[in-house]
């Protein structure tokens, strides 16, 4: 796939040949148009049994069941689940504060490695991938297709994103729930430093539109122990006012301020039953992939 | 609050050492490009009650730390004399030493005089502030000693008690003079004294001299009271007040009339007052004692009856009490001797005159003292035994020259004068005092008022007024010059006068006994007494026995009490200080009873703001002790403000410690959450 190119700097081959072990798997029903490895809320000719219906005049003779017939001298025609592909679309927020890491990689790189993985997952099982980035409105975006070269697209993209700007992401995801055709796999790569409450109404919006949510929170160690020793200015990435402190004094409120944000951040996805998985960017991200698809892989196939 | 090093107090701005680091750190800020602004912005809009309370309070325990620190080098003292050694170590420290008999009373409860805690807390103050040299002025000689150190006071005879009274402005006097010799530099007054009003005398006008004189030093003089003023209730004391012998056929007594006193209130309930006091009298060393009811503050007994050897015509005695609250008080020592002989000499150049006054003299109230009279002439007074005699009464012209030398000289060794006026007056003058003209009046002037509380014209001892009123003056001499009335007739003019003089006395009566000129003879009874008075003051001063107040310059004149030999008295005395020492003491043929002045009976405390007022303009302080007191007057607390100091340290550490983990509020880092 890679043969003329240059390596990406956010994928690991071995990674990926890991990865690739462990189906990327859809919790909800998926609406391809191709047949694929995920669960369709339409009937097909899959080996899965699904139902008996009726017959109706103009049904497929082939698909009658006689031996149903001969049972109850009615007609019933026996009806099968369909398998399709799913559109996979990675919303990566490349606002101002997504540069920030003080273990040396940043939040973004962090996004693209973990984007770039499941891109490259989704389109070798066949699944079409799209990827929108996004600060205080879309910034880029490329649709889902499912084509290898559509994938050298998304990494270019991927490669190319500048963290700047706010992040307006609360407007941008009630924007794509409107823009992406339904079912489809969303997954959302931020640092969420958004309202919890704000979200609540996005992913609501995007559940109503049948989406499979996936949301990953990228947070700094520095971010959440805040063990500073001496005064700092902080200087706000995203071009808000700087704030001047001391750590000492001002230290537990700003835990407190967190634990507040992560306790109202899991009640939301909890209510919206977003597959929410916080992430510490001091991890290895092949960890948090492994999670990611055995966890989904256990909660598939829901039609 | 007072310091021994008050210099280190400038170091006192470094208690801002605290603020100035933590400004300093404020500056040294690092600057950090920042995601999670949200969090920092909703703590900032957090309460900071606690959390800025507590960054005041470790600021404040650090700033209090240093300033412990720099409290307990300064090496405080704590005290109420106020400003003690603000300006560092004194250069003289004079220590005035009130030893009058009153400093030796007692607090219930301890064995420790007055005086004795005193000295006890100079010396320990003084030897905590030091000084580059060390005076003692005591309040009997009034002369300034240089001491080696404070410790000598404990060791000195001369810090002892005395008996004789304190003159507090006399003392101030000797200081003020030894500042002024000496040039001395910063100086320390240190007065320890039981504020007796008699021993202040705050009435007197050196006060004012001193003060202005104070403060008229450039170098500073401050003046510190280590006050006594508590009076001892119920203390009683013992005087007495007259000693007779009196001979009869076949054995010889002595007649003591005393007084006691007792302090306190004297309009308290007769139950509290009411007590039995048993007095010892001891003649020669043979004791007697006779126990007296007191019903009231005071107590008089007259004419006591202590049988004696008929041989015996002169000797001493001594009266006690039982112990109280002052010790001083308790015993009062007396002389008694044979009358001495009560000679008059008359000179007159009115025989009218000098008739009735040679009788009021020649007959004596004691029928075992008769009383010789002699007229003579001017011309005659070199005759006369001056040795012998006691009163002289002059109806002539004041005398001149010669004759005037010879009067003084008998005035000046106690004897006593009465001048009546003179036929026809001259302008000589006799102790700045002079005759006039004659006024007639033949109606006759009443006297108007007269002195009945004290000298000639008293009243008696059973407290009737003399018949003075009844007198006629049908002629009187006017009298010019210094002069205090003894009585006065109607419109102002003297009829008696007394003038000052150091010993002795001398009287000028503005008429004479003639018939033609007053009453005085034919109404005989003032003449009467007038004249027995002054004779008993003369003959007093002739006889070979003495009462001698402690201290009292007059009562030794002539006399050298370092000659003496004690008789009895305290044994702590030096021999050169008898005159002060209560006791009975000889010199030759002579006995001499020294004992507290009669002032000591009836001490009373200054009033606060009367010592005030004394020290008015001037660099004071006071604080009040009370006897057997033994809680140091100034102790060093540096220990207790290190002990602040590290206090506050430790509270400061204690607020400074990280909070403790709270539930899972933390290792966030580390704690990888899923859904």
């Amino acid at each position: 796939m890679f043969a003329d190119r240059q390596p990406r700097s956010f994928l690991d081959t071995s990674v990926l040949s890991r990865l690739a072990a462990v189906p990327l798997m859809s919790r909800r029903p998926m609406q391809g148009n191709v047949s694929g490895r995920h669960a369709s809320p339409h009937r097909g000719a899959s080996v899965e049994f699904a139902e008996y219906r009726k017959y109706v005049p103009g049904d497929d003779l082939r698909r009658l069941d006689w031996r149903a017939y001969g049972r109850s001298d009615r007609f019933y025609v026996k009806e099968f689940e369909a398998d399709t592909n799913l559109r996979c679309c990675l919303v990566v927020d490349t606002s101002g504060s997504m540069d920030f890491g003080s273990t040396g990689i940043t939040k973004i790189e962090y996004a693209r490695k973990i984007a770039g993985s499941l891109g490259y997952l989704a389109v070798q099982q066949g699944d079409a991938v799209g990827l929108s980035c996004v600060a205080n409105g879309i910034v880029r975006s490329v649709p889902p297709k499912r084509n290898a070269a559509h994938l050298m697209t998304v990494f270019d993209v991927l490669e190319q994103a500048k963290p700047q700007g706010e992040t307006q992401l609360v407007s941008v995801l009630h924007e794509l729930a409107e823009t992406i055709r339904q079912r489809a796999l969303i997954v959302i790569i931020s640092d969420f430093f958004v309202e919890p409450d704000l979200l609540r109404g996005c992913f609501q919006h995007l559940r109503f539109r049948k989406h499979d949510i996936s949301a990953f929170q990228l947070l700094d160690p520095q971010e959440l122990g805040f063990t500073f020793r001496r005064p700092m200015r902080f200087i706000d990435m995203e071009g808000g006012p700087a704030v001047f402190a001391e750590p000492n004094d001002i230290a537990d409120r700003y835990q407190k301020a967190l634990q507040q944000h992560l306790a109202r951040m899991k009640q939301v996805v909890l209510e919206s039953a977003i597959d929410y998985h916080k992430v510490i960017i001091d991890e290895n991200y092949e960890h948090v992939l492994m999670r990611f698809l055995v966890q989904r892989t256990q909660s598939k196939g829901v039609r | 609050m007072s310091f021994l090093q008050p210099i280190l107090l400038a170091a006192l701005p470094l208690m801002a050492l605290p603020i100035l680091i933590h400004l300093i750190n404020q500056r040294r800020f690092q600057t950090i490009r920042w995601a999670a602004m949200m969090f920092l912005l909703a703590a900032n809009r957090m309460s900071r009650g606690y959390a800025k309370l507590r960054q005041w309070l470790i600021m404040f325990f650090r700033m209090l730390a240093i300033a412990g620190l720099i409290f307990a080098i300064s090496r405080p003292l704590a005290s109420g004399w106020l400003g003690i050694t603000a300006g560092g170590r004194a250069d003289t420290t004079i220590i005035l030493l009130d030893r009058s008999p009153s400093m030796r009373q007692q607090s219930p409860g301890t064995v420790a005089s007055k005086l004795e805690t005193g000295r006890q807390q100079l010396v320990n103050t003084l030897n905590i502030l030091g000084s580059s040299r060390w005076v003692l002025i005591e309040s009997t000689t009034n002369v300034a000693h240089d001491l080696e150190s404070p410790d000598a006071l404990l060791k000195l005879p001369s810090c002892e008690p005395a008996s004789a009274s304190a003159d507090l402005p006399a003392m101030l006097q000797a200081a003020r003079d030894y500042v002024q010799a000496n040039k001395s530099g910063r100086t320390e007054i240190w007065i320890c004294s039981d504020i007796r009003q008699n021993d202040w005398n705050a009435e007197s006008g050196r006060w004012q001299t001193l003060r202005d004189s104070f403060l008229e030093f450039a170098q500073g003089v401050r003046f510190h009271l280590l006050a006594y003023p508590q009076i001892a209730s119920g203390n009683t004391s013992v005087r007495v007040t007259e000693v007779r012998r009196v001979q009869t056929a076949d054995s010889a007594e002595l007649l003591v009339s005393l007084k006691l006193t007792r302090e306190g209130n004297a309009d308290a309930a007769d139950a509290s007052l009411r007590a039995s006091v048993p007095i010892h009298f001891e003649i020669e060393g043979a004791r007697s004692e006779v126990v007296v009811e007191m019903t009231a503050a005071q107590f008089e007994l007259k004419d006591h009856r202590i049988p004696i050897e008929r041989s015996r015509e002169r000797g001493w005695g001594k009266v006690s009490i039982q112990a109280d609250a002052n010790p001083a008080d308790n015993d009062f020592y007396f002389v008694f001797d044979q009358p001495t002989l009560r000679q008059t000499v008359i000179v007159a150049d009115d025989p009218q005159a000098a008739r009735p006054l040679q009788l009021s003299a020649e007959i004596s109230p004691d029928p075992n003292n008769r009383g010789t009279a002699e007229v003579i002439g001017v011309e005659q007074l070199g005759t006369v035994e001056w040795d012998k005699t006691s009163l002289l009464l002059w109806q002539a012209p004041l005398p001149d020259a010669d004759a005037a030398k010879t009067v003084q000289a008998f005035v000046d060794r106690g004897g006593q004068v009465i001048f009546f006026p003179p036929k026809s007056p001259s302008s000589d003058e006799f102790a700045g005092v002079k005759w006039q003209t004659w006024t007639e009046s033949p109606d006759g002037i009443p006297v108007e008022t007269w002195r009945g509380d004290q000298d000639l014209l008293a009243h008696t001892q059973s407290g009737a007024a003399l018949p003075v009123g009844q007198l006629e003056i049908r002629k009187f001499c006017g009298i010019t010059g210094e002069q205090t009335p003894l009585a006065s007739l109607k419109g102002g003019a003297p009829l008696l006068a007394r003038v000052t003089s150091n010993r002795g006395g001398v009287y000028f009566c503005a008429t004479t006994p003639a018939l033609g000129d007053s009453s005085l003879a034919t109404n005989g009874v003032v003449l009467y007494v007038l004249v027995q008075r002054a004779l008993a003051s003369g003959a007093a001063v002739l006889g070979n026995t003495r009462q001698v107040v402690a201290g009292d310059p007059a009562g030794f004149a002539g006399e050298n009490p370092a000659t003496w030999q004690k008789l009895a008295g305290s044994n702590d005395s030096l021999s050169t200080d008898f005159a002060f020492h209560a006791g009975v003491y000889n010199a030759g043929e002579k006995l001499f009873a020294v004992n507290r002045a009669l002032a000591e009976d009836h001490a009373t405390a200054l009033p606060d703001s009367r010592v005030t007022d004394l020290f008015k303009g001037l660099d004071f302080a006071r604080v009040d002790d009370q006897a057997g007191n033994i809680a140091a007057l100034i102790q060093e607390i540096w220990r207790l403000f290190l002990a602040c100091m590290m206090v506050a340290l430790i509270v400061e550490a204690a607020l400074c410690l990280p909070k403790l983990p709270v539930g899972g509020n933390v290792p966030l880092a580390h704690n990888p959450v899923g859904t």
